[in-house]
């Protein structure tokens, strides 16, 4: 089975999720029957763009083609007038999902690490050196003094070449020419002239320094200039100054320390801690093109060549999200993790909002429950929502405090605020009323994320668990990794779900895409818990057993997530959802 | 208190033997590294006939790090604020270890001579130096009989 035909698959049965989340709510099970080939359909997240862009053509001339038969199936149940108005949408959204994987411009990044970049320099300096015919040491101070600036070097070094060697502190301001005077290199340390003789370190006995005033018997070190003071002093003052990215001049005169020189010394290493500095006050002066990965201690640098594609992602509603080496995937326009169906607007008011009024709700939300049956104290340790007291035995949901059985069937009624719950409160309880809207929503909010945490860690067990597939089930490694890929499914999709509470927040509750969007909730979160629960299976050869289930339940989560980010989309780019404080 | 470093004791001692014309600097009883400093105003500026109370602190990296100056005596000056804080280079990014005290006082007395309303510290009085100059001199010369007066 070829690439284009799994795509094949992908969109028929995307445009049928989509639909069925508009239609017929009650019976999604329909299409979650997706063969284990269905495993390759990951490429449905935004930013993976790029990776389906091979297959773009195939794609859309298969939907094209199911797209005239496929719009129209719908049923009437739960449905009135105004759905059939949002039943046109299908049409929209695919002419827009034309435009994301047509038009939509791809993100052109790469991912760099600070020594990727530092010998991306290194090359530029390399080939630099035949135009500017002097040591590469000269070019790479130059370089730092332009803040890497290729550019503004060159045409300022065309224009007053000699000028900029001693603003740079290469030569001493004499009239004499480059060439003379920093003759001093490394790699030809004989033949010097009595001036580049200077240059380096010396042992000097009852030597007086300058800056501490100590006579002593000391290794001293100066430049060409002459100016030569102990080497105790000259290392403190280095130390300070690494941390700076700047050039490195003479205590005395504005000569400058070369990175041998710095080396020299200060030991080795040490001017490579200027180079970085030096490096990160250029991606932070670049930051537009350049973003750190926000994840802690990763060390990774995104490299986006063209922002233009920026405002396009925008305008769509879409996040620009970027993925680095160590796997963490966030936003390059805001740098938060990925928070799709929310656009950066709504997560940036979100975020504000939950600082400003969450600090006390939040440790009482995300800590405490009581059975709702018996009052016992309950805290949970697994991902899924489907819990069941120790005392009474009483199951219920996690989320709403209700009872599980309804929740396992066919309706996940619990991700629905009721707005119709006080309706003989007067005006004045408007303000309790809105923070009740509010509360209910970050609640949910924080228990996805509380379960996001749980489920990330049950997969940085996973690689163990397939390991003992191997050894007890004998199966190879390549077959086992429908555990992992089931877990990163999850995890993306539970962000997805987390990340959609918020615009079902700003959105209008009246309107009906809002409905729709809060039923393509309910699917989601429906079919999360039931992969959630899956996962937990702990016995290897029930794993095994299951392993279709596995498939199935993780493409069919797959899809709904595709599902609830467009309709997320949809409800931003027609204003429905407009973030506020 | 550690002890003080050689190189505090040798501008010290400086200071007293060789003396700056028109400038004083006198280490306090209880820190050495707190210096009472008065600076007159230089001739032909509007601060002629001032005398301008100053304190110097030496900072424990002295002399890898700057001294901080300050004026205690009020002074109409655009690189000077209302709490004597001043804008001078030398203070700052461009501090040399091989700078001493004596420069850096010398290099405030320059700054009174020539002021330089283009890279401002208070922005009103800048504002005022551009647009009239000549009264802006005047308030200044004024500010000096009232506040610096010998």
């Amino acid at each position: 089975m070829g690439p284009t035909k799994i795509k094949q698959k992908r969109s028929t049965s995307t445009t049928n999720e989509y639909l069925d989340s508009i239609t017929t709510p009650s019976k999604p099970d329909n299409s979650c029957l997706i063969s284990p080939n269905g495993k390759a359909k990951d490429s449905t997240s935004l930013d993976n763009v790029g990776d389906a862009q091979v297959s773009d053509e195939s794609e859309f001339e298969i939907e094209d083609l199911l797209s005239s038969s496929d719009e129209f199936v719908y049923d009437e149940d739960g449905i009135d007038d105004d759905a059939q108005v949002m039943l046109s949408h299908p049409i929209e959204e695919k002419e827009q999902k034309h435009q994301k994987e047509g038009n939509m411009p791809d993100l052109d990044y790469t991912v760099m690490t600070m020594q990727d970049i530092f010998e991306n320099m290194l090359r530029r300096v390399d080939h630099l050196q035949p135009i500017f015919n002097i040591p590469r040491e000269d070019i790479l101070l130059l370089m730092q003094h332009y803040d890497w600036n290729e550019e503004r070097l060159l045409e300022n070094w065309t224009e007053k070449m000699d000028e900029l060697l001693v603003e740079i502190g290469v030569t001493q301001d004499t009239g004499s020419t480059p060439h003379v005077s920093v003759a001093t290199n490394e790699t030809t340390p004989q033949g010097k002239t009595t001036e580049s003789s200077k240059r380096g370190v010396k042992f000097r006995e009852n030597f007086t320094c300058l800056i501490c005033c100590e006579e002593k018997n000391t290794e001293t070190f100066s430049l060409e200039c002459g100016h030569e003071f102990c080497i105790d002093c000259y290392r403190h003052y280095i130390e300070d100054k690494l941390h700076s990215g700047n050039i490195i001049t003479c205590m005395n005169c504005s000569l400058a320390l070369k990175n041998y020189d710095i080396d020299n010394v200060m030991g080795h290493e040490s001017s490579k801690k200027l180079m970085a500095s030096s490096i990160k006050s250029f991606i932070q002066s670049h930051n537009k093109n350049y973003k750190w990965c926000p994840y802690a201690d990763c060390g990774c640098i995104i490299h986006l060549r063209d922002t233009s594609t920026l405002a396009e992602y925008t305008r769509l509603h879409y996040s620009p999200f970027v993925k680095c080496n160590n796997d963490h995937r966030f936003c390059f326009s805001c740098g938060f993790e990925v928070h799709a169906p929310a656009d950066c607007n709504v997560t940036n008011a979100w975020i504000k909002k939950a600082r400003k009024e969450s600090e006390n709700l939040n440790w009482v939300v995300s800590h405490t429950k009581e059975c709702p049956k018996c009052g016992a104290n309950i805290e949970k340790d697994g991902g899924c929502n489907h819990m069941k007291c120790f005392g009474c035995k009483y199951e219920f949901c996690w989320i709403c405090d209700g009872e599980w059985a309804p929740h396992g069937k066919d309706y996940y009624q619990c991700v629905m605020y009721n707005n119709e719950d006080n309706p003989k409160k007067s005006r004045d309880a408007n303000l309790a009323k809105y923070m009740k809207k509010y509360t209910f929503y970050y609640r949910i909010f924080n228990e996805h994320e509380l379960s996001a945490k749980l489920d990330w860690k049950l997969g940085q067990t996973i690689e163990s668990k397939v390991r003992e597939l191997q050894e007890q089930m004998d199966i190879s490694w390549i077959e086992g990794q429908f555990l992992p890929d089931s877990i990163r499914i999850l995890n993306e999709s539970r962000t997805a779900l987390k990340w959609s509470f918020p615009v079902s927040y700003y959105s209008d509750q009246s309107h009906n895409l809002t409905k729709i969007f809060v039923d393509n909730q309910s699917l989601l979160s429906k079919a999360v818990e039931d992969l959630s629960e899956l996962l937990q299976i702990k016995d290897p050869i029930e794993i095994m057993r299951r392993k279709a289930d596995f498939y199935n339940m993780s493409g069919f989560v797959e899809n709904r997530k595709f599902a609830l980010m467009e309709c997320g989309r949809e409800l931003l780019c027609r204003g429905i959802c407009k973030p506020m404080d | 208190m550690a002890s003080l470093p050689k190189r505090i004791i040798k501008e010290t001692e400086r200071l007293v033997t060789d003396p700056v014309p028109g400038i004083t600097a006198e280490p306090h009883d209880d820190n050495l590294r707190y210096f009472q400093v008065t600076i007159e105003g230089p001739a032909g500026s509007p601060y002629e006939e001032g005398l301008f109370q100053l304190e110097l602190y030496l900072p424990d990296d002295y002399p890898m790090e700057a001294p901080k100056v300050r004026f205690l005596t009020k002074i109409y000056h655009p690189n000077i604020d209302r709490l004597g804080r001043i804008c001078l280079d030398i203070l700052k990014t461009n501090w040399s270890p091989a700078l001493q005290i004596r420069t850096v006082l010398l290099s405030v007395q320059a700054l009174l001579a020539s002021p330089n309303p283009n890279d401002p510290l208070a922005n009103d009085v800048a504002e005022d130096w551009i647009k009239n100059e000549q009264g802006a001199k005047q308030t200044a010369r004024e500010w000096t009989q009232r506040y610096a007066k010998k």
